[in-house]
């Protein structure tokens, strides 16, 4: 594959020996090629020429069948436009906006994200999902579904509709092999688009199933997206509370309320013996809730069922209703409902401009 | 800490914010001249710049950021300064003593606020 890559690179410079320079990010997956160029948007008429030059060239490439060439701009104006930008209008009607949150990867983030999805859905209210996770989506693959994103008259991306729920992941647009290579500007331009190019229309709660960590990403994210409130998850481990407290406190920072903690993979039931394990440590999280004085939302137990059911496509809240594992998340969509509840009215100041 | 309201006069060179009990007054030129923004600030103290020649400046609008922040953009232009809620508490808290400082800074450089 990087033959391929070596080879496109050699052929730009054939046609033009600026054009390595102008390459952002190539990618080969799949017998396409990827590429994106930086381009001057004064210049548009020339970069649209210079793509099609391009394309017509890379796809004579043994073993290629398409090439795909992107432009995009960074000219300083549009760059500073775009940071200092509030995330707003494609989540207008978008009355709030909760994070799902963890310092550390692998604590079962996006599984929480879409059964509260889920649960929050049961107690009355329309609700949307978003994965930021651009590098490891996996929102796809706990829905069972891969269909295309169709677009709306207005020219706006429809979320998916599953299990009556918005959806929209990275996962839903690109294939699922294919690694998103990325420098972290890119990546915040992918989830602004994902906010503000999907066409969300009216919703209740938009969940927003965040990538795992505390880096720029992240703190951009938590800082522009207007966001209602934040639910951190951690194991019970010390390892993975570490990386929680941090998360706590990057949302501290840019005012976003912590609405609590959930401890996934809280213990474990065997199923022959029923004796109960404390794999990841014993009530790890709860302590530590208690020591940062945030809330304790609640425990989910490590158990066979939650992971096949997420294996096969179909949330546990779906398709084993009766579960103590569901009957666990209808009680924690309760809590945070009503934490968000509380906290609506006295968040947001009134500017008043006479 | 969060402001309940955010007012801009109508003349558009005071800016009031409201707190539960209490409330602070600032000029926009004051706000201007302590803009946050690394343009004003630098990135380190001593690449701290003196704005000058700000007196009658103006407030054209006032964005929120997140939850955290508000963009005040002035009719000179200027439009990066981030200002937090905290940074917003700190300017007024020390209103006297920023402003002071500010003036015989300017004396030392031969600045004027016109």
């Amino acid at each position: 594959m990087s033959d391929v890559k070596t080879l496109a690179i050699e052929k730009l410079k054939l046609l033009n020996p600026e054009y390595p320079e102008l390459i952002e990010a190539i990618v080969v997956a799949n017998k396409k090629i990827y590429l994106s160029l930086k381009t001057d948007k004064t210049k548009i008429d020339i970069f649209t020429r210079i793509k099609l030059q391009i394309e017509k060239e890379l796809s004579a490439i043994d073993g290629i069948d398409s090439v795909s060439v992107s432009l995009t701009s960074h000219s300083e104006s549009m760059q500073s436009k775009a940071d200092t930008r509030a995330v707003t209008s494609g989540i207008s009607e978008v009355r709030n906006i909760i994070s799902v949150a963890s310092g550390k990867g692998g604590v079962g983030k996006s599984t929480i994200s879409i059964n509260l999805a889920v649960a929050i859905n049961q107690l009355g209210f329309s609700v949307g999902l978003l994965d930021a996770d651009v590098y490891g989506p996996s929102i796809p693959k706990l829905v069972g579904d891969r269909q295309k994103p169709k677009k709306s008259k207005a020219g706006k991306i429809l979320p998916i509709q599953k299990y009556n729920i918005s959806l929209m992941s990275i996962g839903f647009l690109v294939p699922e092999d294919s690694p998103m290579i990325w420098r972290g500007p890119m990546v915040i331009t992918a989830v602004s688009q994902m906010l503000n190019d999907v066409e969300w229309g009216q919703l209740d709660y938009l969940i927003v199933d965040m990538p795992p960590g505390t880096g720029d990403v992240q703190l951009t994210m938590a800082q522009r997206v207007p966001m209602s409130g934040a639910v951190i998850v951690s194991t019970p481990q010390d390892l993975a509370l570490i990386d929680a407290i941090k998360g706590i406190e990057m949302f501290k920072k840019v005012n976003v309320p912590i609405l609590g903690m959930i401890e996934n993979m809280s213990t474990f039931i065997c199923p022959n013996c029923k004796n109960e394990s404390h794999i990841f440590g014993f009530e790890g999280a709860k302590v530590e809730a208690k020591n940062q004085n945030v809330d304790f939302l609640g425990d989910i137990p490590l158990e066979i069922d939650l992971r096949e059911c997420s294996d096969n496509g179909k949330p546990i809240m779906l398709s084993k209703t009766d579960s103590t594992v569901s009957k666990k998340f209808l009680e924690i969509a309760k809590l945070v409902k009503s934490k968000i509840e509380d906290n609506s009215n006295s968040e947001k100041p009134n500017i008043i401009i006479n | 800490m969060i402001p309940k309201n955010i007012i801009l006069s109508e003349n558009k060179k005071e800016l009031t914010l409201e707190y539960e009990v209490k409330k602070s007054v600032m000029s926009a030129e004051f706000l201007r001249v302590n803009s946050p923004s690394a343009e004003v600030k630098g990135h380190s103290p001593a690449q701290k710049k003196t704005v000058s020649g700000k007196r009658g400046i103006s407030i054209n609008s006032i964005e929120l950021v997140g939850n955290y922040a508000i963009k005040l953009i002035f009719d000179d232009g200027h439009s990066t300064g981030i200002y937090t809620w905290q940074y917003l508490q700190e300017l007024f808290m020390g209103k006297d003593k920023i402003w002071k400082e500010y003036i015989s800074e300017l004396r030392k450089k031969g600045l004027y606020r016109d």
